[in-house]
């Protein structure tokens, strides 16, 4: 049997070679052996198994593998080197001694070559990886500067541009600096301009002041000694007066004084005036109602004739008052409208009343002995009436409506003759140019409108964009009342604002007097501004009542026709008269209204006075 | 005792064969070829284990004179795809350790000898033991439930050496329903040394009709009755199973379970007992 056996137990020399039927199962074979000893005879055997055949060879195989792969290397490097020859007669025993010496000597080379060749490979690989690292680096630098130079150029562009705009903008700076003194220059030359004609106009105003001042004193004269001999022909004689003709040729009422009207009526009158002297105290003379009677004549007369050429329209007559009477006493209360009244306006000749409210129409009324009679109705606005003016020939009315529109009767037709639409909110006020043919008409929407009444066009619009309440129109200028508390003055021919004039609240109202010297402003603060027109400033005399209190954003106050009153209603159904000498109020006529008295409106006459209201009632007054 | 079940698992797994690879005198070599020593897996196969033996013996030998390898002992072809552990047994058990193998890299014997290309013709033959067995013990139900990932998993265990993972999955193999007392049929095959037939494989179950569970000596009095030393009689064989000669008494069901290859089959070598 061999040194080792594969199957054997383990024993490496086993010469007496005794098999594993012989040794072993005799012992399980005698008998009371366990269910199990087969299974531990096979555990036994395995782990023997594993010891001669395993674990015996395990560290001998490992140690031979190791050794294979030194040699293997050894042998690599001595196969490369040179080999020595062989020493010669040397005696062979130190031969061997000396390839042992040597043998040992290569051995332990040989380790140094694997050691130095494991330093070598590591050397090796940090060598590679330092130069992938420099190219690396290499490779971002040149990127790095790639970046660099395009940053550059583009620097140099951006200054290239720089550059360029820098010129542009001292150029474009060199051409405002010339604007400017251009600007400069134009400044100073319309400001002398603008100097001159200030200059120019205070002349031209001066000049009609001082004549218009001249006229009314000669007329005031005139009149004066005409009533001086009428009172005397009165007192003289009575009746020798009559045949004479009322046609003998009134062309304009500065002749008034001297119609020898001999009319019952005037007569009648006459007689009262006599009866009642304490009446006149107050008034200049004593004749108006019959200078008025005469021009009513007139025009009638005229308006019989039904032609009236532009030429007639240009001869507008002047109207003067002399005096105005305060009213006292309510000769008609009725229920003019189907709703509430929000305009009333006399003709200039006095006889005529129009009144327009929330029904949409417009109702004249002839004014005849202290009573009202309806003559007439004009319709065709969509909307109610807002404003109404009677041309100065008292052929036409003007009126303003919620419809946006203002329009235009001819006072046969019950249709409007013109409309006129372009505003975009009401029209609050529509008044007759002092150009012939030309209306303004101020509206909600803030904008101040020109028309031409021929071609029912717009000429001019000038927007403010606050809303306008009321306007009114002097021979130059436009004046107009905002919600803003400003009152401005426009140049009807530059269509500029030239002033403003600073009111207190909202404008409900503005009222020019007959000499267009005054205006009445009506404010939401309950109170009444009077401005001098002459004097282009902003002194004003305010006037305020116990109990007055302005009604609604439209409420309208007025100057009598003499100038010497100021009225307004009251929104506790009260009208308020106020003196304008001594700026006192003058007197109240309460009770009549039952609402807030909405407008009111004094007859050129002077004699006459009409309250209308919210609840539709209008009041006719006088002072009688 | 199933802590002793498991280490006799773990024994039979990890259970190695010194081997001595030596060059065959014949091969073209550029310098003189070192021995190679091993440690062989017994429940492994020839050509899955020996990539640093090739990888050896190609250092002293030019590509031109390299076939495919082969290994031979005592003038016997080793065939790759019985296990190591087999081999041994049935040509080698009695020899001098470590076993003496020879490489040969030409003159490939196809008579003798399956080529083996790849891993993956290993594979393959290992995996259709397992089905065969499988067929044997269930009829094929366990190995057909399993998915393929499970087959890859025993094929992983033992290319890796991974007991726990191959055994993980080989336990599902092993079950069996308890009223029947075992497999269908134990999945055997029995070699002999001094025969030309390869093997002996029948149909043998591991319960009587009467319940009486067959041993290893049933199974070889049916199958191999030479191979049992009658009383009086001089021993003239062993049977050997993974390098030992477990007792005759020993369950067959056990050893089924237990002292199977990875290939699911157990492999029984009847060797004539050494004469001095």
């Amino acid at each position: 049997m061999a040194a080792v056996t594969a199957n054997a137990r383990g024993v490496v020399t086993d010469p007496a070679g005794v098999s594993p039927r012989d040794s072993r199962p005799p012992a399980p074979g005698a008998g009371g052996r366990s269910a199990e000893s087969w299974k531990g005879h096979i555990i036994r055997e395995l782990k023997h198994r594993d010891l001669s055949q395993h674990a015996m060879f395990q560290d001998l195989i490992r140690f031979y593998t190791q050794l294979l792969e030194k040699t293997s290397l050894t042998k690599g490097l001595l196969s490369s080197s040179a080999r020595r020859p062989p020493a010669g007669s040397a005696p062979l025993s130190s031969l061997l001694q000396q390839s042992i010496q040597l043998k040992k000597t290569t051995g332990e080379l040989a380790y140094q070559v694997v050691e130095l060749q494991q330093q070598i490979k590591i050397k090796d690989s940090v060598l590679e990886e330092q130069h992938a690292r420099l190219l690396q680096e290499r490779r971002c630098l040149s990127r790095v500067s790639d970046a660099h130079q395009e940053l550059r150029a583009q620097v140099e562009q951006v200054q290239g541009q720089n550059t360029a705009l820098k010129v542009e903008y001292d150029a474009l700076l060199e051409r405002q600096r010339a604007a400017e003194a251009k600007l400069r220059q134009e400044t100073v030359r319309g400001e002398e301009l603008l100097a001159k004609v200030m200059k120019r106009k205070n002349q031209a105003a001066a000049r009609m002041n001082s004549h218009n001042e001249r006229r009314s004193r000669a007329r005031e004269a005139t009149l004066q000694a005409a009533a001086r001999s009428k009172v005397n022909l009165d007192r003289s004689a009575v009746h020798p007066l009559s045949s004479t003709s009322p046609s003998s040729g009134f062309s304009n009422s500065s002749s008034a004084p001297s119609s020898r009207s001999t009319s019952p009526k005037n007569e009648k009158r006459d007689a009262s005036m006599e009866r009642k002297p304490m009446r006149l105290v107050r008034s200049a003379s004593v004749t108006s109602p019959r200078i008025l009677t005469s021009i009513k004549e007139l025009f009638e007369k005229r308006r019989g004739h039904s032609v009236c050429s532009q030429e007639e329209d240009l001869v507008s007559p002047v109207r003067i008052c002399v005096s105005a009477r305060v009213p006292a006493r309510a000769l008609q209360v009725l229920d003019a409208h189907e709703q509430d009244i929000n305009a009333v306006r006399f003709s200039s000749s006095s006889d005529l009343l129009a009144t327009g409210g929330t029904d949409k129409v417009i109702k004249l009324w002839e004014v005849r002995a202290g009573l009202l009679t309806h003559r007439g109705t004009l319709d065709g606005s969509t909307e109610g009436i807002t404003c109404i003016e009677f041309d100065p020939m008292g052929f036409r009315i003007l009126a303003a409506s919620y419809s946006k529109a203002a329009m235009l009767w001819q006072l046969g037709d019950s249709v409007p003759k013109v409309t006129l639409t372009g505003h975009s909110r009401k029209v609050t006020a529509a008044r007759f140019s002092s150009i012939l043919h030309q209306v303004v008409t101020g509206s909600a929407d803030g904008s101040i409108r020109l028309w031409d009444l021929r071609r029912a066009a717009c000429l001019q619009s000038r927007n403010v964009a606050k809303y306008c309440s009321d306007l009114v129109c002097s021979e130059n200028c436009i004046i107009s009342g905002h919600y803003d508390g400003q009152i401005r003055v426009w140049d009807s021919r530059a269509a500029s604002c030239v002033q403003v004039l600073p009111a207190q609240g909202k404008v409900t109202s503005l009222d020019l007097s007959s000499d267009h010297r005054q205006l009445l402003s009506c404010c939401r603060d309950d109170c009444l501004q009077l401005f001098d027109l002459r004097r282009w400033s902003n002194e004003r005399v305010t006037f305020r009542a116990d109990g007055f209190k302005c009604g609604s954003d439209s409420t309208k106050a007025v100057i009598s026709p003499d100038c010497c009153y100021l009225a307004a209603g009251s929104a506790d159904g009260a009208v308020y008269i106020w003196n304008v000498s001594t700026g006192k109020l003058e007197t109240r006529l309460p009770d009549k209204h039952s609402s807030s008295i909405s407008a009111v409106s004094w007859s050129l006459s002077g004699e006459y006075f009409v309250s209308v209201d919210k609840s539709k009632r209008a009041v006719l007054w006088s002072d009688m | 005792i199933m802590a002793d079940d498991k280490d006799v698992l773990r024994d039979v797994w990890f259970g190695r064969i010194p081997t001595c690879f030596t060059l065959n005198q014949d091969e073209v070599t550029e310098r003189e070829a070192e021995a190679y020593y091993l440690l062989l897996p017994r429940v492994s196969y020839l050509t899955l284990v020996t990539d640093k033996v090739k990888k050896h013996f190609l250092k002293v030998m030019r590509t031109e004179d390299v076939e495919e390898m082969w290994f031979e002992y005592e003038g016997t072809p080793l065939k790759w795809h019985y296990p190591i552990g087999v081999l041994f047994d049935l040509h080698a058990s009695n020899s001098v350790l470590p076993w003496s193998i020879t490489v040969h890299f030409k003159n490939f014997p196809d008579r003798d000898l399956l080529h083996c290309p790849s891993s993956s013709v290993i594979e393959a033959h290992f995996m259709s033991s397992i089905k065969e067995a499988d067929a044997l013990k269930h009829k094929s139900q366990v190995v057909n439930d399993m998915q393929k990932k499970d087959h890859k998993q025993l094929w992983m265990g033992l290319q890796n050496d991974k007991f726990d993972q191959f055994w993980a999955m080989n336990r599902k193999l092993m079950e069996y329903p308890t009223e029947e007392g075992g497999f269908r049929y134990i999945p055997f095959r029995i070699y002999q040394a001094m025969s030309d037939r390869p093997f002996i494989q029948k149909l043998f179950r591991p319960v009587s009709p009467e319940g009486n569970a067959y041993t290893l000596g049933d199974l070889l009095k049916e199958m191999y009755p030479a191979a049992i030393t009658n009383d009086g009689e001089q021993k003239r064989y062993q049977v050997v199973i993974h390098g030992i000669e477990p007792l005759l008494e020993t369950p067959l069901q056990w050893l089924s379970e237990h002292l199977s290859h990875p290939d699911n089959f157990l492999h029984i070598c009847v060797v004539p007992t050494p004469s001095d």
